[in-house]
Formats: C-alpha cells, structure tokens, sequence
C-alpha cells in the first residue's frame, strides 16, 4: 500500500510545482524516486520531528502543499504539539502520511506500532484521518487529496495488502462504503482488517446463518454518521474492527454517535486492550494471537450473537 | 550609518511603544509587561528601517517576514503595526477585551500583519525555518525574522533548527535572541545555564553577533552583517534588560506577570510613559 501511495503522491508532486515532500529520515528504498525527480523539493529533514513539522508549517504558510512521512508513533506522537498548534491551528496543507498502521511493525515491538493515533488525532479540530483498507482506497483518496487543502492524516499499511475494492469507485472523504449487505449484523471496518472481516462473515454465515453488512470506515474523521445510523437499523448488533486500541478509535467514535442519537445497539469493540502488548511477533501472528485474524474475530463475538 | 536625527526617531518611538504598551496592559489588567519592553527597540529598528513590507498589500509573497516566537510579547507588536498601518490603532484599545480580536497572544486571527500563531515555546524558530526555504526555493529575495526568547532555548525544538537551518545554509534567516537573563521561574543561568550562549551557536554554523539589544547602532550593524552571510543564518544576541525603560521594573521578574497599579503608574507618569 505504501508504494501505490508514495506513486499517487508522485504524481500530485509532477503537477504541482509547489508541492514539498519532508521525511525524517526514513523511507530509505520508497522515497528515492521523488528525490530524484524532485529534488529542490525533497527534503530530509534528519530525525528530528518537531522540527520537520514546524518546517512543514512554515512552507504551507508561505502557499505549498507539503506531505511529511515518518513511522506513525514518530510522526504523530513526538510532534503532537506542533501538529495541534502549527498545523491544525494555522489549518494548514499539510498530508500526514504514516507508515505501520496497528501491528504492522511486528517484531520491533511497541515503540513501533501505533494503537493510539486515531485516539490522539480525532481530538484536533481541522484533522481528516484517511484510513485506507485497501490499495485501492489508498489510490483514490490520495488522487482526492489533491485538490483537498486542509491538515490530512493517512494511515498506511506497510506492505502488500488483500485486494477489497475490485474497481474505481466515486471516492469522498467521511463517505463509507458498503462492501456487501447482510440482514443481522453490520461490520464498521477501518484498515487493512477487512480482509479478516470478510472471511470472517463468510464463517458466521455457515456456522451460525446469520448474514453480515461490511462496511468500510476509510475516513474515522469526519465520520460518516449518515450511513452509520443507517446500516444499524435493524440490526442486532454492530462490530466496529480496527487494528488500534478500543480507547478513542473507531469504536469509540461510532458509540458517540450511538449514545447522542440515542441509539440502542449493542456494539461489540474489537481493538486492542489497554495493555502494551507483550508479545512479539510478525504482524500475522500477533494478529492471531490477538484475536484480529477471522478466527479470532468470530471467537470474539460468537457467543455474544 | 544611523545620523543622530535617525536615532533620536527611534528613541521617540520606542517610548510612544512603551507608553502605548502600558496603556493596554493596564486597561486589560493583562500580564507580560517585562518581557515585551526588553524586545521594544528591536521591533522598533526592524519594522521602522528593516522590514520590506507593505501594509496595503500584507500578503504579497515578494516580502520579508517577522516571526515573534516568544508570542507573549505580543502587545509592542500590535502597537508597532497599528503605528504602520497594518490596522486601524483604535483596535489596540480592544486588547484582551472579551469577544474582541486582540488576543494577548501572537495570532493570526485576521488581524493583518502576524505571519505566525505562536505561544508555546520553540514553534516559531522551525516555522521561521520553513519559510525562509519557502523563499530560496521560490528564488525571492527576501528574509525571515525570529524573536526567540532566552528561555525559549530549553526546548529541544531550537536546536533541531539550529542544525537543519546551518546544514541548507539558510542565510536569509535571522534569529534575535532576547536575552533578558529571566525565565518564568528565575534567571536562565539559575535554572538551565545557557552559556556559553555564543559558542553554542557558532559551533551548530551559525553567524552570531552579541550586541546591547537597546542600542540602535548596535542592532544596524548587526543586521547589516547578517545581510552580508552568504551561507550561514545569523543569531543575534541581544542583551536586553527586562522591562528596560520603566526603572521601577527593569530587571525584576515579578512584572512578568503583574500588571503595573497605583505605584508603577506614579515613576512611569515621572519617567513619562503616561
């Protein structure tokens, strides 16, 4: 996913003349073709974060577009401040793009992953959070960034990812897709976890013939309230999946939207607990481990539909 | 060189500051006093003989840039854009006021003329930072510059620009540092001792000039020196005095916070600030 979002980029870049890409020193082996073609508009800014988005900022006030890369903890946690007061205060142009969603980093353990950036970025007024499931969202709300200039945050999964989306398909941030239509339960997914979701419903539906409505979340802020409150009519009950704490993402947000509509759904969280997670291993197997893989999901919510 | 007639300007101006800064802490019963006279001579040279700016036409991009990083310092400002016409100067006496625009902190907030929103400490360094790479690449010619405060220094942040500014040898960036000795707490030397200030600077690459930051034809040359570095960004060094010009508070970090009353105002009325 990150290369189809490093070429979508690329192409913002050729057109636009004054567009700037700043990486705190990483991306080694993704990046090299924007430096080389643009290379009075690339800039490495060394690891030095705070720093990197003042310089963002202070580029976006003088009329650039400006994207900044780092690993997500790196990214939004060590700078959250300058993001709140330089990016988001100024509402600036400025894309946020965040490498290792959820468990993504896998064996490098907890400084790495990132289980708390929906939680910490929903709070900022002026922020849209981009949360691609696929390549294919990925490709279509970058292309849509381009005319969009406001602070962005997109989350990136590293590698090669399940196919969703099979086509191009009308894409606007804080608009969900209905990935497919069921009677009892409805899936909120964000991320790269719809492809468990979707195994995951197929397992139901033979153990338990209940059908599931999937849809995908691809943008957390703004939140598509309207399809939400629409998809659970009717409904048993809902499940909000993201590969992110249950503090503050997706979950959280849905049972805003819930408790102030006045909604009476049972929605099931799945996220990660409020633990460091102690475990080490490759992102598959910590998603099996910690019931995020199709398995684990409907272990989770078997006996609770 | 400045003529005597040019620094006598300035010295009326900088008193028409103060006395226009006191007028709108007092009305506003508003802190930060101090540190915004220790910077009142630099802003005084800067936008009366420095800055290529137009107030008819604030965002030009063919312009120079002023960032007031340490964004407390806010009331001189307003004062010294209301006098250049940036704004209408009834507005000054709106400052602090409820629902009004004159917010006691460096903001954007439509009022022409502030390039940056600031108040937490190391943000306008970087931002500074960003611009003047806006302007190389873009190919103007102007240049960026940046109040910092002494205190300011602690963070991390500043010295993440040091290096970055030095390494893309952005020489139209110009950073003045109010070193008025005082942070929040107490002295800068008593709570994280910044010397030696200059060699800290020269080692990250910087040009870096020490003057008296009251002093008009100290401050023209060292603007005037850092005009002439080809591949270096400049700090000054300015050592001022906080809450210089008003003797009863020169120096004394109460008036950090508090507002002058009854005993102030009677040594500013002899020192004729009112």
């Amino acid at each position: 996913m990150r290369n189809v979002i490093i070429d979508e980029v690329y192409q913002i870049m050729k057109k636009n003349k004054d567009s700037y890409f700043l990486t705190g020193d990483l991306g080694y082996n993704t990046l090299e073709k924007i430096e080389k073609d643009f290379p009075g508009r690339f800039i490495n800014v060394g690891i030095a974060e705070q720093n990197m988005i003042g310089i963002a900022s202070g580029l976006a006030l003088s009329g650039k577009k400006v994207f900044v890369y780092s690993i997500i903890p790196f990214l939004i946690m060590r700078c959250f401040e300058q993001i709140r007061n330089d990016v988001c205060y100024h509402d600036l142009d400025v894309t946020l793009l965040g490498s290792g969603s959820g468990l993504t980093y896998g064996i490098l353990g907890s400084t790495h992953f990132a289980l708390e950036d929906l939680a910490i970025l929903r709070s900022l007024p002026n922020m849209t959070i981009f949360s691609p499931a696929d390549e294919m969202d990925a490709k279509l709300g970058i292309k849509f960034s381009e005319n969009f200039h406001h602070p962005l945050y997109v989350r990136i999964g590293l590698r090669e990812e399940a196919k969703i989306h099979q086509h191009p398909y009308n894409f606007k941030f804080g608009k969900g897709v209905v990935i497919q239509k069921g009677k009892d339960l409805v899936f909120f997914v964000t991320g790269t976890l719809m492809e468990e979701v979707i195994k995951a419903s197929k397992i139901i539906e033979k153990e338990k013939g209940l059908t599931s409505t999937i849809i995908d979340i691809h943008t957390i802020k703004p939140l598509d309230k309207e399809l939400i409150l629409k998809e659970i009519h009717g409904k048993k009950v809902a499940i909000s999946v993201e590969e992110h704490g249950k503090i503050g993402g997706l979950g959280s947000a849905i049972s805003e939207i819930l408790s102030a509509d006045k909604k009476l759904v049972h929605l099931i969280m799945i996220g990660t607990e409020d633990l460091f997670i102690q475990t080490i291993g490759t992102r598959s197997y910590l998603r099996k481990n910690l019931q995020f893989d199709s398995k684990g999901i409907v272990n989770r919510i078997k006996n609770l539909i | 060189m400045l003529t005597d007639k040019e620094i006598t300007h300035l010295t009326n101006l900088s008193k028409e500051t103060r006395r226009q800064i006191l007028k709108m802490i007092v009305k506003a019963t508003a802190s930060h006093i101090a540190p915004s006279y220790s910077i009142v001579e630099l802003l005084v040279y800067l936008y009366g003989k420095i800055l290529r700016i137009d107030p008819k036409k604030p965002s030009d991009p063919d312009r120079d840039k002023f960032i007031l990083s340490k964004g407390w310092a806010v009331s001189g400002l307003y004062s010294i854009l209301a006098h250049k016409g940036f704004f209408d100067k009834k507005l000054l006496d709106t400052y602090c006021d409820d629902g009004g625009k004159m917010i006691a902190m460096t903001t954007i907030n439509n009022i022409p003329g502030i390039e940056a929103s600031t108040g937490s400490i190391g943000h306008g360094l970087p931002i500074g930072a960003g611009m003047a790479a806006a302007m190389k690449l873009n190919k103007i010619n102007k240049r960026v510059y940046v109040i910092i405060g002494d205190g300011e220094c602690d963070e991390g942040s500043i010295w993440e620009t040091a290096l970055i500014a030095a390494h893309h040898k952005l020489n139209n960036l110009i950073a003045i540092i109010d070193y008025n000795k005082w942070q929040s707490f107490g002295r800068t030397n008593e709570v994280l001792n910044l010397e030696p200030l200059k060699a800290k600077w020269q080692s990250f690459n910087w040009q870096v000039i020490e003057i008296n930051g009251h002093n008009f034809v100290e401050i023209e040359l060292a603007i005037k020196k850092s005009h002439l570095s080809k591949d270096k960004p400049t700090m000054i060094i300015a050592h001022t005095v906080k809450g210089k010009g008003l003797s009863i508070i020169e120096d004394n970090n109460d008036y950090h916070y508090k507002t002058p009353r009854e005993k102030e105002l009677l040594v500013a009325k002899k020192e004729g600030l009112i």
